[in-house]
């Protein structure tokens, strides 16, 4: 978010996802796609099928990666120096769009030097992957007419991933595959709503629509519409609240989100948590989180209710209740409104539609949306000002957000923790297919929970070996930060000397395990790489 | 027995008789422009749809999804009672292909030992398909011998003919049916018979697409290796079931139990998938089909080789639902298509 902000002026998937699949080359770089998005990877296979050309970067050989002309499986956290390697071959080869950059970019130069000075075969070296793989990836993205870059977790979640981010634009924009259609650069929001969470203001420094806290006009504005004076300070990011250790907050409302299991390093979560003069937690089923609070809110499924989701390409979009809510559950602005009332604020919407009427007043990008216009389609892509606006399709047609479009040049940095001999491993987490987030909803479905029952462990076939490690054993993993129990399975998925596993288990919370290192501008904190050791349970 | 005309003005008039025996069935378009098939309620707000081909087949209602088979009580007074839930019911608007499919069902569920719950429906249903003058887009049921009109098997098939339907029945329900609302209908003439036979003949000549079915089946049968095939399509296939649960002909189930309480709960059957590797995973983790490949093979080999073996015929009945519904496009059209292109050696001599 914060990565694109900056360069393009926006922080969100530049395309529609339609257009993935009328691509020339799609570049797909720390996303397994296949399992995470798999409409998004139904556009890719339909390119494909039209003879499209496919790159996969990741250090996972994926089910996509399986599918890619190109697939280059680098070290973890080694994305800067790779895609660094990539735009210097191509300013070797002359691929760069000279005109693009002359007319719709600045800050050229200071990227042109940096990617001058650097050594090609040392950075491939870094990333661990083959030069000449490098030079044919390099030639086939810069050759090709109409590019899309996809980027997912695997590139946020690190201590770098704001400058991944940045890197990846910086491609884009060298190549001239922006402000086009059908070429762009697409982060695959994952849930059904995140874009839409982040739209309205869910981040510690901005009121809805990305307007920031800190203009004095905007804040004038929201507090003109909502009767009260409003803080121009950012407020805090997650881990500065869930590692705060009951000090920097000291009563907690969480909605529909699970930290007891997903956040990193859970020790000090429950900490934190435990801490705590007040926890309130709403979600529709009970989750680890709910067990510590003091109140729990029933919250109403999206089958109760009405109102809008917001997908990754900006795409708003109807949900109609369907069943009346079960027993005492609520719908979460219900419960909003009822809680502001005991507060002594005066909230009361006689609809959602309301609701969408003020999110429409106050936030630009959303001037167009309202209910009677969403109900007859399948939704509104923002920007969309006014009544009359058709939404946009993809971002930045002509003119970056911003103006014009900017290189931040980055290097190199190393993550958090490295595999060392104490412990020989780097620990990559991510998730599997039948599981969303913490499992609070599909682990209560019987047949998702019975294809996939539990934690297992990836590890290379080598290291099997060398540990005399049979596919299923019982395993204690342990990081500096402690030990879990987890099944391993043996799988050329992953290169000797890594292992991954998924953080949907509340048997195997990896999330015990992992770093709290964190990006210093986006706070996402480093999910993907941390240093494990292992040892079989006899 | 001759044939019938029915005016199309009539039609509702005489659902609306119908419904009053019991449950009536039919494709509706909901207000999203979704065609599905409905319990008909209301006949004047319901819009019946006879234009598209309805999104899902009629095996949810043989065959639910979440089917209860019985209700369990562990408190002091313990019980295990059986549910069994029926009541008659006119099934109007299917397509060939789906009545293609019940009858296939039938011969799945009287295995072992005819199924309590499937034929206590089954038994209650009277079926009255409607032919197909215009092929849908993904159809091939004239390739695999279900469609697009039916010579037996329904109760009653209608034919569309403008202004009217030609009315025929096979079976001594449907027959009843006709005696029952007799003033509905007139006797078709020669020019209506005509006219029929005109219908189902330009009907075959209006699929849009060619799907080489018997070429396939006939290589299927000789023992091939697919192995480019099935790497390909378990790489594109993302595991969802969908073309399992949107099959007419698929009926894999499990069975759970799910508590409502500590002391109670129903146990249900469930609709499953072949290709879930939950299906096939023994207790101890072991799986003896391991590969995704190896649960695709299994699946395709099923409709089309396994039982052309067993039934004489394949049991894709050509509906193209799958086609629609997979994100990867691992469908059967593709994989008969994939089989009819495969190069083998011993014909490239």
């Amino acid at each position: 978010m914060a990565g694109l902000a900056t360069t393009f002026g926006s922080g969100a998937m530049t395309n529609s996802i339609e257009e993935i699949g009328r691509a020339d080359v799609i570049l797909v770089i720390g996303s397994n796609t296949t399992e995470a998005h798999p409409q998004v990877a139904r556009r890719i296979f339909s390119a494909l099928d039209r003879g499209s050309r496919l790159i996969v970067i990741d250090p996972r050989r994926t089910a996509l990666a399986r599918r890619a002309d190109i697939h280059l499986q680098h070290r973890p956290g080694t994305d800067i120096p790779l895609l660094n390697c990539l735009m210097r071959l191509i300013l070797d080869d002359n691929l760069h769009d000279d005109v693009f950059i002359e007319h719709r970019t600045e800050n050229f130069n200071e990227l042109r030097d940096m990617l001058y000075r650097l050594d090609p075969t040392e950075k491939a070296a870094v990333a661990n992957v083959p030069p000449a793989q490098l030079k044919k990836a390099a030639e086939l993205y810069g050759r090709a007419n109409k590019a899309v870059i996809c980027y997912c977790l695997g590139i946020t979640q690190h201590i770098c991933g704001t400058d991944n981010v940045q890197t990846i634009a910086n491609l884009a924009m060298l190549t001239g595959n922006v402000e086009k259609e059908d070429t762009g650069v697409d982060p695959l929001r994952g849930q059904n709503n995140v874009q839409g969470a982040c739209d309205m203001g869910a981040l510690p420094g901005v009121f809805p629509g990305y307007q920031a806290v800190s203009n004095e006009a905007v804040r004038a504005e929201f507090s003109g519409a909502w009767g009260r004076d409003l803080p121009a300070e950012p407020g805090l990011t997650i881990l500065d609240m869930t590692h705060g250790g009951g000090k920097t907050v000291k009563g907690m409302f969480i909605m529909g989100e699970n930290p007891l299991l997903s956040d990193p390093t859970l020790e000090k979560v429950r900490n934190t948590l435990e801490n705590l003069e007040f926890l309130a937690v709403s979600d529709i089923f009970p989750t680890e989180t709910a067990e510590l609070a003091h109140v729990v809110f029933p919250a109403a499924s999206f089958a109760e209710k009405t109102g809008t989701f917001t997908n990754s390409e900006r795409r708003v979009q109807m949900v109609r209740r369907a069943i009346e809510p079960i027993g005492e559950c609520r719908t979460d602005s219900d419960i909003i409104c009822a809680l502001a009332r005991r507060l002594g604020y005066e909230m009361n919407y006689e609809s959602s539609a309301e609701i969408m009427e003020e999110i429409a007043l106050l936030t630009p990008v959303y001037g167009g949306m309202y209910h009677d216009r969403l109900e007859s389609s399948w939704g509104l892509q923002w920007p969309c000002f006014n009544r009359s606006h058709p939404g946009t399709v993809f971002l930045h047609k002509y003119n970056f957000a911003r103006g014009r479009g900017c290189f931040v040049p980055a290097a190199h940095q190393m993550p958090g923790e490295q595999p060392d001999e104490e412990y020989p491993f780097l620990l990559m987490t991510g998730r599997v297919y039948h599981h969303y987030h913490t499992g609070a909803m599909t682990r209560a479905g019987n047949i998702l929970n019975r294809e996939s029952p539990e934690a297992l462990l990836e590890i290379n076939p080598v290291d099997a070996e060398s540990l005399t490690l049979a596919s299923g054993e019982m395993l204690n993993l342990a990081t500096r930060r402690g030990t879990i129990k987890i099944r391993a399975l043996i799988s050329e998925q992953v290169a000797p000397g890594m292992l991954y596993t998924s953080f949907h288990f509340t048997e195997a919370p990896i999330n015990l395990l992992t770093n709290a290192a964190s990006d210093p501008k986006a706070k996402c904190p480093e999910y993907k790489i941390c240093a494990a050791q292992l040892e079989k349970i006899n | 027995m001759k044939g019938l005309i029915l005016k199309k003005d009539n039609l509702v008039p005489l659902l609306r008789k119908i419904r009053k025996g019991g449950k009536l069935v039919a494709p509706v378009q909901n207000r999203h422009g979704d065609t599905l098939f409905e319990v008909i309620d209301d006949l004047d707000r319901q819009q019946l749809d006879l234009e598209h081909q309805a999104q899902s087949s009629l095996k949810p209602f043989f065959f639910p999804q979440n089917d209860p088979l019985a209700t369990y009580n562990c408190a002091e007074d313990y019980s295990f009672e059986p549910v069994v839930s029926a009541e008659p019911t006119v099934y109007f608007g299917l397509r060939s292909c789906d009545l293609t499919a019940v009858l296939y069902m039938d011969v799945i569920f009287s295995q072992n030992g005819a199924d309590t719950l499937y034929f206590a429906r089954r038994k209650e249903a009277i079926l009255i398909s409607l032919g197909c003058n215009q092929p849908f887009a993904h159809c091939f049921c004239n390739n695999t011998g279900s469609g697009p009109f039916l010579e037996y098997g329904f109760d009653l098939q209608f034919t569309d003919l403008g202004d009217s339907f030609y009315v025929e029945a096979d079976r001594a329900r449907g027959e009843e049916l006709l005696e029952r609302w007799s003033y509905f209908f007139t006797p078709a003439d020669e020019d209506d018979r005509k006219k029929q036979y005109q219908a189902v003949l330009e009907a075959r000549s209006n699929f849009r697409r060619t799907v080489h079915v018997d070429p396939a089946v006939k290589r299927l049968a000789a023992d091939p290796d697919l192995q480019p095939v099935w790497r390909e399509l378990s790489d594109r296939c993302q595991d969802c079931g969908g073309c399992a649960y949107i099959c007419p002909t698929c009926t894999c189930f499990t069975i759970v139990d799910q508590p409502l309480a500590e002391t109670h709960g129903i146990r249900l059957r469930q609709w499953d998938s072949c290709t879930f590797s939950g299906f096939t995973r023994m207790a101890g983790g072991h799986n003896p089909v391991n590969h995704a490949e190896q649960a695709i093979r299994r699946r395709f080999l099923h409709k089309l080789k396994i039982d052309v073996e067993k039934h004489g015929r394949p049991s894709c009945v050509g509906c193209g639902r799958c086609v629609d519904i997979c994100f990867g496009g691992v469908d059967m059209i593709r994989f008969i298509a994939m089989v009819n292109d495969l190069k083998l050696p011993a014909e490239e001599k």
